[in-house]
């Protein structure tokens, strides 16, 4: 049996602490789910198990994807970034028409012959930290230049994310971020970010006038949602009136208590909503205490900081580029979910990767990983060629 | 090389996440140690203080006579996730038993789903079931696993009658909810009208408390702390009622198809014998699943069923009031009983002409004048008043007059334990003065007083209340709807003491009124209405009304001496108060000191309950009376 996990562990190449981190997450994420899909699966009229068998594939299968993409050589993204990228923008723009409607929002696409659904900005968002690591690489020699490098690099990001915004708004928000932080690290000059950020900041001034000083009636679609949020945030915060799901999902944090371990036996599933998905990670706070909560936090950071050793370690530009720009993008989503999750931020859509519950989340997240462990799984190699 | 080419950067990275991590640790650790309320609120989830209603106080007759109880009904409840465990129920069974579709099953399950979390708390099934249907479905229970059913109760009133009076009970509004400073609560039932919201305080008894443990499902799994912090509720008292039921529902079958009101009156205690709103309705109407509909449709009924005629509605006494124009007379010394006055079948007070409504000979004293209910006598009577009292000008008598008026209760409250009652109105010098000016007005202004018309107006209940008083010689006691109040666990009882009121009219002056009120019935205008060996005594009233006919009306008492009951009838639209308000109120009399109504006397009581006035009110058929409530025996 040991020789079996020993040789299974030596086909896996790259970051061995990256699995790790991967297999201690797909277990929380396992146990939360199990736990926290018991009122979805009665409502759905299924069996209780029936959630936990479909994480499961859904892990075993993000591992093999994993394996898959971290044994293709890593140089060979670059053009697939690039191809994903012009792929991405025609499927954005499908999904805003004629995509499938989730509460309001037109986020979903149903691939016509597999029949999976999957949320477009997911592939978006990919394709596109990719696509920057790409751009970020070819245009080393004249970074600094405004003409030739910020606005050929920033224009992708900015259509990308305009055409996420409409229906996911926070996605979009924090795809920007992380572009920008990406951009920081691809070594854009500081003034030029500076600008960036200036210019942000008074568009967003605009966005938020715009908002909540026209009436309630001229707001279209998703507008609503947005201010609501909002408001709920700043305005009901820590008071009686607060937003049911940011109420439970505060109860079930202080039941956690400190050490109290109470694994499967959550009583705010029942209370939740999306307890399995936006909010699994309340749910692991209530059965694993603080301790469990902070160890989901110092995965994500252990993550990250394998992410930028990988960068140091990285000969090539593009790789280096690569790999920390998905790392942010992963880590940010994470932290942006967490915080969420504690209130610190007003509720977004926003999934915790590898842990929540989700079909396409995990589909493009392990893609994520398994292309950052290409990269060390590169760099591992060149390590022992250079040795040898 | 890219080692130069990021190091410095990816350190900022690394910062801003460590620092968020960081941040949002702090706040866990907020959430979790520092701050009490989401533990507070935790427990809200599973411990849940449930209120537990008393039953609400019954309401009897002076006889004992159960009139408002509460009936047990049950909603049938079910809990999808139990029935779901137990892979289903018979429907067909349920479809049978419940009379309804398998559709209907199907769409109230959908109609459960707009409750959150509805598939593991109880949603009513089936509301307001019979005891003999709920106990058909007990039988196959077994056959409906997460069904049950849960007692309720409902006002039920066996003998269908003083629908206004007794009241009725609803749920609790806005207002008084501020005002019950925190008791009440949205949903909770209070009395509405009549005696139920009178006596809320006694009949609504007191709430008790009940702490429970809630498992994460919504399911009650017993009490917490052993039951130590619960409160048992309290029962509501009961309440005795001085209504003689049998009287009320006969008074309320004689004035069938008319509207009018019957006040009876115990003149030695006050008490409320019967108290007729016509038209009535079935007070089982307001209760129950069916309130909300048939309060609509009896809100919109032409004929008011909603009304309380007895103490809202007033109509100038007409005739009625000669007793006591006869009484201040005889008090102010400015006739005596024997006091003549020709008629002439016309009265010209200066110009203005009052007919007589009968020729008959010219009265020659007091008696004779009540008994022909001669109108230029009370018009010259009225004027001795005015005029004769030495001393005083027209308008110090005047006040006077007003004064003794008030004095038995007109123009005033009588202060009866329902919720609304209105003054009616005897007019004071200042409303003269005003409209006149001071010292512009004289007797033959405001002559029409003298006969019971113009600007004098009297409820039902006041009308019945001055012959209480006259024949109790000078005294009333505020009437009231209550003997006693009962505590249904010990049995103790407790009376209120009512006032004592003194009219302003010396006891002597009463012998020879009530002598004439006797001629009335014995000889007079109501000899109609007299009665084989009882000695009744009263007036009629004939109240001009600008509407349309006259209103018929009759007040008096019997028996003459030791005087058992005042009554007044009022049926509006009726005519001659010797049509229809003396037999009424004869055969109610009758009814109510012999119990049976005499032979010779049966083709007018079915001549009364077959009368039917409602072509006068632009009406063909009574619809509330129509309206009935299927009942279970």
């Amino acid at each position: 049996m040991n020789k079996v996990i020993n040789t299974g562990w030596e086909y896996l190449r790259g970051d061995k602490m990256i699995w790790m981190i991967v297999i201690f997450l797909f277990i929380f994420s396992m146990l939360a789910v199990y736990s926290a899909t018991g009122t979805l699966a009665y409502k759905m009229q299924v069996g209780n198990e029936k959630y936990l068998m479909k994480q499961i594939v859904m892990a075993l299968g993000g591992v093999l994807l994993m394996f898959v993409t971290h044994m293709i050589d890593y140089k060979y993204y670059s053009r697939i970034a690039q191809l994903l990228w012009f792929i991405s923008i025609p499927l954005l723009v499908y999904t805003m028409f004629f995509g499938t409607e989730l509460n309001d929002a037109n986020r979903w696409i149903t691939l016509p012959v597999l029949g999976l659904t999957f949320q477009t900005s997911d592939l978006a968002k990919l394709a596109l930290i990719m696509y920057l690591a790409r751009q970020l690489s070819l245009k080393q020699d004249q970074i600094t230049d405004f003409k030739e490098a910020f606005i050929p690099i920033l224009l992708p990001i900015i259509l990308t994310c305009l055409l996420i915004a409409p229906e996911n708004l926070s996605t979009a928000a924090i795809l920007f971020c992380t572009s920008v932080f990406v951009m920081f690290i691809g070594r854009i000059a500081l003034k030029h970010i500076a600008m960036l950020f200036g210019v942000s900041v008074i568009v967003g001034a605009i966005f938020l006038a715009f908002l909540f000083l026209l009436p309630d009636t001229m707001l279209k679609g998703r507008m609503h949602t947005w201010k609501n949020r909002i408001e709920n945030f700043t305005q009901h915060h820590d008071s009686d009136d607060e937003d049911y799901q940011v109420q439970q999902a505060k109860i079930a944090i202080a039941k956690g208590g400190l050490f109290k371990l109470n694994p499967g036996g959550s009583d705010q599933r029942n209370f939740l909503p999306q307890a399995y998905n936006d909010f699994i990670y309340v749910i692991i706070i209530e059965e694993y205490g603080l301790i469990g909560g902070a160890g989901i936090v110092f995965m994500y950071l252990f993550f990250l900081y394998r992410c930028i050793r990988i960068v140091i370690k990285a000969p090539k530009a593009f790789g280096a580029l690569l790999a920390v720009g998905l790392g942010i993008a992963l880590v940010t989503q994470a932290m942006i979910n967490m915080a969420v999750a504690v209130n610190l931020l007003p509720v977004t859509g926003v999934t915790l990767p590898l842990v929540s519950m989700g079909g396409s989340s995990v589909i493009f997240t392990s893609v994520a990983f398994g292309i950052i462990l290409s990269v060390s799984r590169n760099i591992e190699e060149e390590k022992t060629l250079e040795t040898a | 090389m890219s080692k130069d080419l990021f190091r410095n950067r990816y350190q900022v990275i690394r910062i801003i996440n460590v620092r968020f991590a960081l941040i949002f640790l702090m706040r866990l650790f907020y959430l979790q140690v520092i701050s009490t309320k989401y533990v507070a609120l935790a427990n809200n989830n599973a411990i849940k203080e449930l209120d537990v209603y008393p039953t609400r106080g019954m309401i009897y007759d002076r006889k004992g006579e159960l009139i408002v109880f509460n009936e047990a009904i049950y909603d049938l409840m079910v809990t999808p996730y139990e029935t779901k465990k137990a892979k289903g129920f018979d429907t067909l069974k349920m479809c049978e038993l419940l009379g309804i579709t398998k559709e209907d099953i199907l769409a109230r399950f959908e109609g459960m789903k707009k409750q959150k979390g509805y598939v593991r708390i109880p949603n009513v099934f089936a509301k307001q079931l019979s005891l003999k249907d709920y106990s058909r479905l007990q039988e196959y229970m077994y056959l409906f696993p997460g069904f049950y059913g849960q007692v309720r109760t409902i006002r039920k009133y066996p003998h269908r009658v003083a629908a206004t009076i007794l009241g009725d009970i609803g749920e609790v509004d806005d207002k008084q909810i501020a005002k019950s400073m925190g008791y009440y609560k949205p949903g909770d039932y209070v009395g509405k009208s009549g005696v139920e919201k009178v006596y809320e305080k006694e009949l609504g008894g007191k709430r008790g408390k009940k702490f429970s443990f809630f498992d994460v499902n919504g399911r009650d799994v017993g009490s917490f702390g052993a039951g130590e912090f619960d409160t048992l509720p309290i029962s509501g008292d009961n309440v005795i009622a001085t209504l003689n039921i049998k009287l009320q529902e006969y008074a309320e079958k004689l004035m069938q198809n008319k509207k009018g009101s019957v006040v009876a009156i115990e003149p030695a205690t006050g008490e409320i014998l019967a108290l007729v709103s016509s038209p009535g309705y079935d007070p089982n109407l307001l209760c129950g699943a069916v309130r909300g509909k048939n309060f609509n449709a009896l809100l919109t009924d032409s004929l008011l069923p909603l009304y309380s005629r007895p103490t809202l509605a007033t109509y100038p006494p007409g005739s009625s009031f000669k007793p006591i124009v006869a009484l201040i007379a005889l008090q102010e010394g400015v006739q005596g009983v024997d006091y003549g006055y020709p008629c002439n079948q016309a009265y010209n007070a200066s110009g203005v002409i009052v007919h007589c409504s009968h020729p008959h000979p010219s009265p020659t004293n007091l008696q004779y004048a009540l008994a022909q209910s001669c109108n230029p006598y009370f018009c010259q009577t009225f004027r001795n008043s005015l005029e004769k009292n030495a001393g005083m000008t027209t308008a110090q008598s005047y006040d006077k007059w007003v004064k003794i008026c008030n004095s038995f209760g007109l123009g005033m409250k009588t202060g009866i334990d329902l919720p609304s009652e209105v003054r009616g109105n005897i007019p004071t010098v200042k409303y003269f003065n005003k409209i006149y000016g001071e010292g512009r007005w004289k007797f033959a202004t405001i002559i029409s007083l003298g006969i019971g018309q113009g600007e004098v107006l009297t409820t039902p209940l006041q009308m019945a209340n001055i012959f209480a008083c006259i024949s109790n010689k000078g005294y009333w006691i505020t009437p009231h709807i209550v003997k006693k109040i009962t505590d249904p666990v010990t049995n103790k009882d407790v009376t209120h003491e009512y006032e004592k009121h003194i009219a302003l009219i010396d006891k002597l002056h009463f012998e020879p009124v009530i002598e004439g009120l006797f001629q009335v019935v014995e000889s007079g205008t109501a000899k109609a209405a007299r009665v084989e060996g009882i000695t009744l005594c009263g007036k009629t009233g004939t109240a001009q009304n600008p509407h349309g006919d006259n209103h018929s009306m009759f007040a008096g008492f019997a028996p003459k001496d030791d005087t058992k009951i005042a009554i007044a009838v009022v049926v509006e639209n009726g005519g001659y108060g010797s049509t229809y308000a003396a037999p009424i109120a004869s055969l109610l009399v009758e009814k109510y000191l012999n119990d049976t109504i005499s032979a010779k006397r049966l083709e007018m009581e079915k001549r009364m309950i077959e009368t039917n006035l409602l072509s006068k009110y632009g009406v063909k058929t009574n619809k509330s009376a129509g309206m009935s409530v299927e009942t279970e025996e």
